[in-house]
């Protein structure tokens, strides 16, 4: 296999000397290029804060993350700056577009961040934009146009510069279900067609049956893990959805 | 529990809005500072002009007042519009919007309270410093003393809650007409941003330009009050369409795609700045109007600070000098009353001659600079009848030519400790004021005098410009010196005294002088004037038939300083008022819109570089209105101080009131960024 990301037993602890809360607790899993992987859990199961761990935004408490060869546990400030931009893209369930923008120029400020030229940025945002479908709605102001159109401008942002993994975190939560299947879908084809490599959180069993694998969170710990396989979703869908009935209420009144 | 909610409310907004918290508190003690000079001034008994200063301050506190108002209703409507989700919660649990709308004035006045206890307390130091600084202005000494004046802290109370008043009353009609879903929304209000007819208003940039370029090139040859009328309604208009027009320019660039977007930050930059302009416009127009009446106010208060440090003291060069009309006057009252008053003067007593003559008196009207080409033919020569006409109906100059012999002239250089002039034959001296040398010097002296010697014609041997007391005493603007023999044969015009004192002349002398020639008729003039003609001096002229150095000095200076001190009140009042406006804007911006930023860590721009980005969307902020007013206020404080270094005649460049007050706001200015970049950087980095 084609090992790419690995966890080692990492802990993030949070609170102070009279009470700490464990958000998550000894994790280690590993993800190969071009997996697709879910994180399934309920709400404060710790999934958010794994994937800001693992975004560089949050640092662990113990353990290490490595991308490759890269431990970036041992980055200081700017070395994580310096590996966000070169590394990661992120999609957010509020979508995060800067509203003084159009949609092109959400996608072109990831480029000018990353220093590259005129001529060079025109195309890779004209190749993402058709790509994703929204090269008709690139003058519009992300105020104007539908939450799933916002979502897949978020996505081409992320995908513009080809980071080596795609963060995901909830990106279907505030959308209708016909929005929600057509990002799925641009997930599906950005990890088929570019070999995007992407991890992303949801509690949404529908979302989550789009991965090749899922890992199940609860209470900070990994304690279960589907693979997809051959099965076809709709095959898939249900096994997640065993799952989850499997551990009763707690995923219930999440989702 | 509403009680509770207000007190904990109001310490939230407090720190929400340090700014403004800090704007209050300093403006309070201004208020404080300056009204005391209205009821505590000591200062006041010595001068006659007492109610000067009271009247100016007032004047200055209409404004201020007004300028305060608009900050609070500005400040309260913001803190509305920020607030307005927690008040559609308050709504929702069935609170009543009248309940609503007494918490939110209750928590503005406890806010205003809190910062009216602060102010004073800063009131009271500033009052010293303020006095201290006016003492020694006016060349007393000053003794510490702290008091509290009952009139002063009614005045400012009052004063204050008016400023409330005003705001607040305003602000009602605000919560009558709110509903729950349009508060619930009203925090999204500002987020969209509407782009029509960019191209089109993208026109008002180049227009604006425009139309200060030509405010530079026409605004000294503005001579009707329509052409006035226009340019004025052209600055207004100018001020305010300045932005719409930069922001639908750099909207139309971005969009062009123009090559410097691509580079760096600039895409964000000038986004952020463009849309901050376009829902600000009307905020910044009026921020560029106060930033121009305030380097205005400051400039003025500089010019005249600078005329007392430094012509004043050459204006009055004799201890005591008394004028009569009455050619044989011997000034023996004169002399008891100065007499009675100090021991041991000396006394020089003179003529004014005349030769019956218009020649010099035509000469000066065609040659100086501030007459230009009124009293001129079109081929240049002298229109004698215009000028007759003039000397004849304003107290200028005297009607005919006013001449000195030279022995009277060496005399009181003698006494003023200058070197003596000697004269050759068939020359005379032309003695004129200080800041007229050079320009005469400059028209070199042509002037050739007919008729008064044996010999012909007299020329001019040399032009000096000490200072010599000439407006209105030795000659207004000028005085042709003579040799004895030829005085002689003219006749005198008006009589002169100079009186040398051995100490400085007691308080009450010039009042006892003037009661010796004051007339019946003119019981209510403030001095007796007599037919005294002080000159082209402007702005800054004093004529009168007595005059005692040391009274007058310190009492012109005292006049200035009610213009002075006010116009420093307004300007820095209003410099402060908008900065707070300026900087609470962006610090809300920074708690709002805190995740653009994150945004920007996340696609993976370094904190350092954030944080540049984040100073350089300041500056640019900051320096656009005060850039623009700058630009208007520039052309204007420079033709202002200009005519006024030409009319008083000031040693300076007309630029560098300009530039004292340049200073002074950017003194300002740094304090108010400072804050505001460090707030700006916590509030975008704090979790």
């Amino acid at each position: 296999m084609n090992e790419y990301i690995r966890v080692c037993d990492v802990e993030k602890y949070y609170g102070n000397a009279s009470h700490v809360t464990k958000a998550v607790d000894r994790v280690s899993f590993s993800v190969d290029r071009g997996e697709f992987v879910g994180v399934m859990g309920a709400s404060g199961s710790g999934k958010t804060t794994l994937l800001n761990l693992l975004a560089t935004i949050d640092q662990v408490t113990s353990g290490h993350i490595f991308y490759e060869n890269t431990d970036i546990t041992m980055l200081k400030e700017d070395g994580l700056s310096e590996f966000r931009k070169g590394n990661l893209g992120f999609v957010f369930q509020e979508y995060n577009l800067l509203d003084i923008l159009t949609l092109e120029e959400n996608i072109v400020l990831a480029l000018t961040v990353q220093g590259e030229k005129k001529k060079e940025i025109r195309k890779k945002c004209r190749e993402i934009m058709e790509l994703l479908e929204i090269d008709g709605i690139r003058d519009q102001y992300p105020y104007q146009v539908s939450g799933g159109q916002k979502q897949r401008c978020a996505c081409a942002r992320a995908m513009v510069n080809r980071p080596k993994l795609l963060l995901a975190d909830e990106p279907t939560g505030a959308l209708d279900s016909h929005s929600a299947q057509t990002l799925l879908e641009t997930f599906g084809k950005l990890n088929r067609e570019i070999g995007a490599t992407i991890l992303m959180v949801t509690h949404d069993a529908f979302s989550a049956s789009y991965c090749s694998r899922i890992l199940f969170l609860k209470d900070g710990r990994i304690f279960h893990e589907l693979v997809r396989g051959d099965k076809s979703r709709k095959a898939f869908l249900q096994e997640v959805l065993d799952v989850l009935s499997l551990t009763g209420g707690e995923m219930s009144d999440a989702g | 529990m509403l009680g509770k909610l207000s007190l904990r409310n109001m310490k939230r907004s407090a720190k929400d809005y340090m700014v403004y918290v800090l704007t209050m508190t300093i403006v309070v003690a201004l208020m404080y500072a300056f009204n005391s000079l209205i009821f505590q001034n000591e200062l006041a008994e010595y001068f006659e002009l007492v109610d000067l200063m009271a009247v100016m301050i007032g004047f200055a506190t209409v404004f201020i007042v007004l300028i305060v108002a608009w900050l609070i209703n500005y400040m309260v409507r913001f803190m509305l519009e920020k607030r307005s989700r927690e008040f559609g919660i308050y709504l929702l649990l069935g609170m009543k919007r009248k309940m609503i709308s007494r918490l939110y004035m209750r928590e503005n006045v406890l806010l205003g309270g809190v910062a009216f206890l602060l102010g004073m307390l800063a009131g009271v130091l500033l009052q010293q410093v303020l006095r201290a600084v006016m003492y020694a202005m006016l060349q007393q000494e000053y003794r510490l003393h702290v008091s509290f004046h009952a009139n002063t802290i009614l005045l400012t109370v009052l004063l204050y809650m008016g400023c409330y008043l005003l705001a607040l009353l305003r602000c009602k009609r605000k919560f009558r007409k709110m509903n729950i879903s349009g508060l619930m929304h009203a925090e999204r209000q500002n987020q969209e941003i509407r782009e029509k007819y960019e191209p089109a208003k993208r026109v008002l940039f180049p227009l604006s330009c425009l139309f200060i370029a030509m405010f530079w090139l026409w605004f000294g040859h503005l001579s009707s009050g329509g052409e006035i009328v226009i340019f004025l309604v052209g600055l207004v208009l100018t001020i305010y369409l300045f932005y719409l027009g930069i922001s639908a320019w750099l909207i139309c660039y971005v969009r062009k795609g123009g090559n410097r977007i691509y580079c760096g930050q600039n895409l964000f930059l000038i986004r952020q700045f463009a849309s901050k302009i376009r829902t600000m416009q009307f905020t910044f127009g009026t921020l560029t109007a106060l930033f121009t009446l305030a380097l205005m106010g400051t400039s003025v208060s500089f010019m005249f600070n600078d005329y007392e440090n430094t012509v004043l003291q050459g204006k009055f060069p004799f201890d005591v000098q008394v004028y009569s009309a009455d050619t044989t006057d011997d000034f023996a009252d004169e002399r008891e009353v100065i007499d009675r008053y100090v021991e041991g003067s000396t006394y020089y007593t003179y003529s004014i001659y005349t030769d019956g003559k218009n020649r010099a008196n035509g000469w000066i009207l065609t040659h100086l600079r501030s007459w230009g080409t009124m009293y001129q033919n079109p081929d240049g020569t002298p229109n004698w009848p215009l000028i007759e006409e003039m000397l004849l109906e304003e107290h200028t100059y005297y009607w005919q030519d006013t001449y000195m012999a030279l022995s009277d002239y060496n005399a009181l250089r003698r006494i003023l400790g200058y070197e003596e002039k000697s004269l050759e034959q068939g020359r005379y001296l032309l003695q004129v004021k200080p800041r007229l040398l050079e320009e005469v010097l400059e028209a070199g002296v042509d002037l050739e005098l007919e008729g008064l010697t044996e010999e012909g014609v007299l020329t001019c041997g040399e032009v000096i410009g000490d200072p010599f007391s000439q407006d209105g005493h030795n000659g207004a603007d000028y005085l042709l010196v003579v040799s004895d023999e030829t005085a002689a044969g003219m006749q005198p015009y008006y009589a002169e005294m100079v009186a040398q004192l051995p100490k400085e002349a007691p308080k009450g002398l010039r009042r006892e002088l003037d009661d010796l020639v004051r007339e019946p008729e003119e019981e209510f003039a403030l001095f007796p004037s007599g037919d005294l003609c002080c000159g082209s001096d402007n702005i800054v002229s004093y004529a009168a038939v007595n005059l005692v150095r040391r009274e007058l000095v310190l009492e012109v200076k005292y006049m200035l300083s009610s213009i002075v001190i006010p116009m420093f009140y307004i300007g820095l009042v209003f410099v402060c008022v908008a900065v707070t406006v300026l900087s609470v804007q962006q610090l809300s911006d920074s708690a709002k819109y805190r995740f653009r930023y994150e945004v920007l860590l996340k696609l993976g721009m370094g904190r350092a570089a954030r944080s540049r980005l984040i100073f350089k969307q300041l500056a640019a902020y900051y320096l656009c209105p005060a850039l623009l007013a700058i630009l208007i206020s520039g052309k204007m404080i420079l033709f202002m101080s200009g005519r006024f270094v030409a009319m008083t005649g000031v040693p300076a460049g007309s630029g560098k009131f300009f530039l004292q007050s340049i200073l002074l706001f950017f003194g300002i200015y740094l304090v108010y960024f400072a804050v505001t970049y460090v707030g700006f950087l916590r509030n975008v980095e704090g979790t």
